[in-house]
């Protein structure tokens, strides 16, 4: 295996303190807690939301959806639908002028089914109307003629020869391997093994906005606005399933209320059905999910079934992992090849393990597929690594953080996929300021006291990483756009997406201070395809790092532009010149001064280029995917969570009362931004550790409302939450940032599961934590 | 929304303004604020009284309009955010929900801060349980509610 460089770019924290001649305490936006411009519109109402952009002559479309689970579709009746006064069209599959296919990765899944439904739910067909109302009974009048086959809901049943087969090729959709040292040899090793099944379950992203497209036909294209993840992909996505190059179609990224990884996955979907209906009827058409169909139809996060061994000796080192990971992907693969990879290639935990056996199968089922969610198969596999830990930590007799803190992985160590390890790890001090946060070891104490009564206490840890940007060797890169005005404003374009994140204020602080300009000078557009450059997604926690040192090299070029002019303009060394507080002067006499605007204009005058592209192409090397080794990700972030949580023994209510939260972020461009996703991601974590799971009868689900499907209240979070950042920056990208907005998720399930064995002296390997399991367990004893 | 049914004249002050509507009786009062008179801060999140998302304050109180039928607020008094400027306990809020972070994505915020205002209208000084009852019924995905809590008080502590 050859460990070469082959791209590679140096910027990280040095670069950008030589290139701007600053220390880094002198930087005025970079590493600085802002207000977020944004927030007054959005307080205000006035931020345009998909559907805040509906005029009166926008048409509806709305979905025709399988009832089977599985099952051939005889014929589709549209008649009667079309006799609906204000229906517009029908469409079905063979309507569709280009490819009637969606698959992301394997092409396994239509837009409109048309020989076969694979899970309940699936669109078969399009009814337009002028308004909702007709759209709405257009779909009641659509007959579908169904020849029901045998259905398969379970993946272990999927697994049986005599299975239904959901697809033809049969029910594994992929699979993944590591094979590293001798796994026999290392468990001969361990003094104490410990091995057992985790089960995790489906969670739904839930946000509050529900999907939504609105396409427009213009001129001989065709204009899409939506929430989306990532404008370019829904581009592609349109331009397949159309008919029309990609050039005549323009996707606008709308905000979006919440993503969490099921914009991704939905925004092609839904943005190529209107796209679809706009073209057939030559009018505007909306798409608006209801959150009924969000539930039942959108992409969840796979449920897991995990085999897990692991060894440790008596000195408290990991000799061996053994793990069968089987990822439930439903009816159709989708993002399947990439979050079980990333599930196995982050298997072991952020530790050293010389040897391990890791086998992983993505398994078809006659339910809703499986897709994107904030962690992307991690918080299934940590669930299982980092309960593990705590198992042999306590056979052993060593307490769970040093127990970790002897394994972590550090610069100079291998990952289980046997990646040399370079810079920019900070698990251990992640792992020890947050014990530190906690107060860890007084607290694991003094907890005891509380095991009396029916409510006993208890605190716990989990650590996790998570590699950033695409797994293995695939490609990834991102780009941005400066335009410096006449005026000194400066006009800035990317196509990472407006979540609620804000990874575009990040952008524009790095653009700021690069230019040494007032933040408000910085106005950025909405991400647009035919307009801004491609960013690509914004997902993998890749918005900030990877489009954040795009807009710096964008930013960048315009400022070695701007110290040529102003050069020439003040008769003084390139070297002398200092660009601050928009101005440019001579360091040798700063009375020898140029506004800004002044050398915006003079740009124009001299013939100067004005606008740059920034580009930034991932470091990328060599992966194996025949054995699982080589170098996976080129750069992880590094997480600990420690909670508190205390348990109703009558009950099995598992309340989580104080929560440390850190992670090695690289570089913290906004503390403040880092904080609120942190938060975010933990609040979600114990909704997927305690209460949220989407459940089925038959194929169907049964609580598609947040009436049954319960997502945290203000009362279900701790009060106390405290986010540690650490700071291990990165070479290749601006300032050394890397990415945190999946983060603090990951770790959280495993954590509180810790705390609560910690409390009870009883395990729960099976999510979510509900108090009916929790009061199961307790009953059944320490088994 | 259903159309050929009987239309009902309905008047009610909106934001400080007088309004006179045909609306259908099976309009939601988030339908007619939203599709009809065009005011967005309203959201549509779940539909049926779950989010808190469509808040709107009927007659000084924080409801789900989209659980409200439009024929119902004849008379009434409906305030949203729209109508609150220079509202020294809504201006307070929205400082400080800016300043603290509060806002992500921001579906939920407006809908968050008058349920937020209309705690703050009866109590100068509330306790974190009341904070808590006054939003339990506004869900947010994105911010963990730590720095919409924080946000609260702070606004709180800004008024006395
Ligand atoms: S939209 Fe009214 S409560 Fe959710
Ligand atoms: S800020 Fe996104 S739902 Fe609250």
């Amino acid at each position: 295996m050859t460990e070469t460089r082959e791209v590679t770019a140096e910027r990280g924290p040095f670069f950008f303190k030589r290139e701007l001649g600053k220390e880094e305490g002198e930087y005025k936006l970079v590493g600085r807690e802002i207000e977020r411009p944004d927030a007054f519109s959005k307080i205000m109402g006035l931020t345009k939301f998909t559907a805040d952009r509906l005029t009166e002559d926008v048409c509806f479309g709305k979905i025709v959806r399988s009832k089977y689970p599985h099952a051939l579709i005889k014929r589709v009746i549209v008649d009667e639908a079309l006799q609906i006064k204000g229906v517009l069209a029908v469409i079905t599959a063979k309507d569709v002028p280009g490819e009637n296919q969606i698959g992301y990765a394997i092409p396994d899944q239509p837009l409109l089914a048309d020989k076969k439904v694979r899970y309940i739910g699936e669109p078969i067909a399009i009814v337009v109307a002028e308004n909702e109302y007709a759209a709405e009974k257009g779909v009641e009048a659509v007959k579908v003629e169904y020849d029901p086959l045998p259905a398969v809901f379970d993946p272990l049943e999927a697994l049986k020869p005599e299975a239904p087969k959901v697809h033809e090729k049969g029910n594994v959709a992929l699979t993944t391997i590591i094979r590293k040292g001798d796994v026999e040899k290392g468990f001969k090793e361990a003094d104490v093994v410990v091995e057992n099944i985790y089960y995790t379950q489906r969670q739904e992203h839930a946000y509050l906005e529900p999907e939504a497209a609105i396409a427009y036909p213009e001129g001989d294209g065709i204009r899409v606005v939506l929430c989306t993840q990532s404008p370019f992909l829904v581009r592609e996505f349109v331009s397949r399933v159309t008919g029309y190059s990609q050039s005549k179609i323009k996707v606008i990224g709308a905000p979006a209320g919440g993503a969490f990884g099921g914009k991704d996955d939905m925004g092609p979907m839904v943005a190529s059905k209107a796209a679809l209906a706009a073209i057939i009827t030559k009018k505007p058409v909306a798409i608006i999910l209801d959150k009924e169909e969000t539930f039942v139809a959108s992409n969840k996060r796979h449920p897991a079934i995990i085999r897990y061994k692991s060894g440790a000796t008596k000195d408290g080192k990991l000799t061996a992992v053994e793990i069968e990971i089987i990822y439930e992907t439903g009816a159709y693969a989708n993002r399947s090849p990439f979050v079980l990879w990333r599930a196995t290639v982050h298997s072991a935990g952020p530790y050293v393990v010389p040897n391990a056996k890791v086998d992983g199968k993505s398994v078809y089922t006659n339910k809703v597929f499986s897709g994107s969610f904030r962690g992307f198969g991690d918080p299934q596999i940590h669930f299982a690594a980092e309960q593990q830990m705590d198992e042999l930590a306590e056979k052993l007799g060593i307490d769970p953080v040093e127990f970790r803190l002897r394994n972590v992985l550090k610069e100079g160590t291998r990952t289980v996929c046997n990646q040399l390890l370079e810079e920019s790890v900070g698990m251990e001090e992640t792992l020890k300021k947050v014990a530190e946060a906690a107060n860890w070891k007084k607290k694991r104490e003094e907890l005891k006291k509380y095991r009396k009564g029916s409510k006993v206490r208890g605190i716990g840890v989990a650590c996790a990483y998570h590699g950033i940007s695409t797994s293995r060797g695939v490609p990834d890169w991102s780009a941005a756009a400066v335009l410096l005005n006449e005026d000194g404003t400066i006009t800035y374009r990317s196509t990472i997406t407006r979540l609620g994140q804000g990874s575009l204020i990040g952008h524009a602080k790095i653009v700021a201070e690069i230019l040494d300009i007032p933040l408000e000078w910085v106005h950025i557009e909405e991400p647009d395809t035919s307009a801004s450059p491609n960013a690509r997604p914004t997902h993998g926690s890749r918005g900030l790092m990877t489009g954040g040192t795009a807009a710096a090299d964008a930013a960048l070029k315009l400022r070695r532009t701007l110290i040529k002019l102003a050069s020439e303009l003040l008769n003084c060394d390139e070297k002398n010149v200092k660009l601050e507080n928009g101005k440019a002067f001579c360091a040798l006499d700063p009375s020898n001064k140029i506004e800004f605007s002044e050398l915006a204009k003079e740009t124009y005058q001299r013939g100067y280029q004005p606008a740059y592209y920034g580009f930034y192409f991932v470091p990328r090397r060599y992966f194996d995917p025949e054995t699982g080794l080589g170098v996976a990700y080129c750069v992880y972030t590094y997480i600990a969570n420690i909670v508190e949580v205390e348990v109703d023994k009558e009950t099995g209510e598992v309340k989580v009362l104080e929560a440390y939260t850190g992670a090695d972020v690289g570089k913290a461009i906004d503390p403040g931004l880092i904080e609120g996703q942190m938060q975010g991601a933990l609040a979600q974590g114990i909704g997927y550790a305690i209460s949220e799971e989407v459940a089925f009868n038959d194929g169907k689900i049964i609580n598609p409302n947040y009436t049954d499907y319960i997502i945290p209240t203000v009362k279900d979070v701790p009060r106390k939450v405290k986010v540690v950042i650490i700071e291990k920056p990165y070479s290749s990208t601006a300032f050394g940032a890397k990415g945190v907005a999946e983060a603090a998720l990951i770790p959280t399930a495993p954590a509180i599961a810790n705390a609560v064995a910690h409390a009870t002296g009883v395990r729960v390997r099976n999510l979510p934590l509900t108090k009916e399991k929790v009061c199961f367990k307790l009953k059944e004893g320490k088994k | 929304m259903q159309v050929n049914t009987q239309e009902i004249i309905i008047s009610f002050t909106l934001n400080g303004e007088k309004v006179v509507k045909n609306v259908q009786p099976n309009w939601t009062l988030l339908d007619l604020l939203r599709k009809k008179l065009r005011v967005r801060s309203p959201k549509e999140g779940c539909l049926r009284g779950d989010c808190g998302a469509c808040t709107v304050l009927l007659n000084g109180k924080p409801v789900n309009s989209c659980l409200v039928l439009a024929p119902k607020v004849d008379g009434a008094t409906i305030v949203t955010v729209e109508g609150l400027k220079g509202d020294p306990v809504f201006e307070a809020l929205k400082e400080t929900f800016a300043e603290k972070g509060a806002v992500q994505c921001g579906f939920c915020t407006p809908g968050m801060i008058l349920s937020a205002k209309y705690l703050l209208d009866r109590k100068k000084n509330p306790t974190q349980e009341e904070i808590e009852e006054a939003i339990e019924g506004n869900l947010c995905r994105c911010t963990g509610y730590i720095k919409i809590v924080e946000a609260i008080k702070e606004a709180a502590k800004k008024l006395i």
